[in-house]
């Protein structure tokens, strides 16, 4: 079983390495932790305005968001298939995950659409600035 | 060598960004990508006593937080840090100039980073993420429990407002069960790793398809027996949880704890 399900995954068995983590990694480091610059430096701090917090909330949703349309993919291989699922379960019934998954997956990707649109709407500003400056950088 | 600019020369609407302190000495590599500044200054190092800052001239005038500035803070440090120990700062510590950053930050509390930064010596943090094959996991966790598979069919074919309370019911249902898993599973990740490890932070995995999350603070000499390790865990989870592997990186996790001294200057 294991073969089969590493070869539906297309990436097969394995850990990922990477140097630097993805946004979301970054975020929850570089924002969280690290030395805190106020407690050192009192006279000379230059106050910036940061705008990661919306950059944390907009990302939360794209990761998730990007984790549903995956999720979504997927499941519409084994709609037409039917095949790789069976296999995959080894033994389970297909209508029944098929129909479990399908009716998750479709509710997640309905609240995470919301979310997204939510904050796209209130966020546009913010978003067209930071594009537009750093690509002069 | 203190400092690149001019002495006597205020600069308006420019300050210096601090990324991380490193012992005095330090080779940092030399392809470097500043946060994203006009004039494309690069990034430079200034030195007090046994200490180095590792610095990049950065406008005031502008907000930061842009992916690209997120990134850049990030990459600096986690170069860095591939080959010596990097006290990292947090995200967006800017100062007026490279002098303030000798004068207040490096000089009054040079015993403090100096001690850090020995305490550091030859350790290194790794993160792993796992995140669950979400068919994989929902299959197993509807398989194991019958009382979730009696909900399945109870609402299998009826319709989606007719299902509404079932519906609700057997999310909950597989909710606390992921919960569980998760418990599971970050006991089973700390089980064949934490003996490669001098520390280590479990923290909140997040997302929907969340499994774990931890830190790891490695001794470099025992990293490729961690790594292996992880290998095999990943081999093991194969198509179940998808294992990353991020670092080494600076040691945000494990930094020592900055007790003020008593006096204060003012």
């Amino acid at each position: 079983m294991p073969v089969t399900v590493s070869q539906r995954q297309g990436g097969g068995g394995g850990v990922q390495k990477q140097p630097s983590g993805g946004l979301a990694e970054v975020l929850d480091l570089i924002l969280d932790k690290g030395l805190v610059i106020d407690i050192f430096v009192k006279v000379s701090l230059v106050g910036i305005e940061l705008i990661t917090i919306d950059a944390r909330i907009v990302v939360a949703s794209v990761d998730t968001y990007l984790k549903f349309a995956e999720a979504t993919n997927r499941l519409d291989l084994h709609q037409k298939g039917g095949k790789d699922l069976g296999e995959f379960m080894g033994g389970m019934t297909e209508n029944v995950t098929q129909g479990g998954a399908k009716g998750k997956t479709k509710g997640m990707l309905d609240a995470g659409k919301e979310k997204w649109d939510e904050i796209r709407g209130t966020d546009d500003e913010n978003e067209k600035q930071s594009a537009s400056k750093s690509r002069r950088g | 060598m203190s400092t690149e600019q001019e002495e006597n020369a205020p600069r308006t609407g420019v300050g210096s960004y601090i990324y991380g302190i490193v012992p005095v000495g330090t080779r940092i590599p030399d392809d470097l990508a500043p946060l994203p500044q006009e004039g494309d200054p690069g990034i430079g190092l200034v030195v007090a006593g046994d200490l180095a800052a590792v610095v990049s001239d950065i406008s005031t005038d502008r907000p930061l937080g842009t992916r690209k500035d997120l990134m850049a803070h990030e990459q600096v440090l986690n170069a860095i840090a591939q080959d010596t120990p990097v006290l990292p700062m947090r995200f967006g510590a800017v100062v007026t100039d490279d002098d303030a950053v000798a004068d207040e930050l490096l000089t009054p509390h040079q015993d403090y980073f100096v001690r850090a930064l020995e305490q550091m010596k030859g350790l290194t943090e790794f993160l792993l993420r796992g995140d669950y094959d979400q068919t994989a996991v929902l299959t197993r966790i509807v398989e194991d429990n019958p009382e979730i598979q009696r909900l399945r069919e109870q609402i299998a074919g009826l319709d989606e407002d007719a299902s509404y309370y079932d519906r609700i019911k057997l999310g909950e249902a597989i909710s606390n069960s992921m919960d569980r898993l998760r418990q599971q599973d970050a006991d089973a990740t700390l089980d064949p790793l934490e003996r490669f490890a001098e520390a280590t932070v479990v923290k909140e995995p997040g997302g929907e398809n969340g499994a774990v999350h931890v830190a790891f603070l490695v001794r470099t000499d025992h990293r490729s027996d961690f790594e292996r390790a992880v290998d095999e865990l990943g081999d093991a989870w194969s198509g179940r949880v998808n294992l990353r592997l991020i670092g080494p990186t600076a040691a945000f996790d494990f930094l020592p704890e900055y007790e003020a001294p008593d006096q204060d200057e003012g």
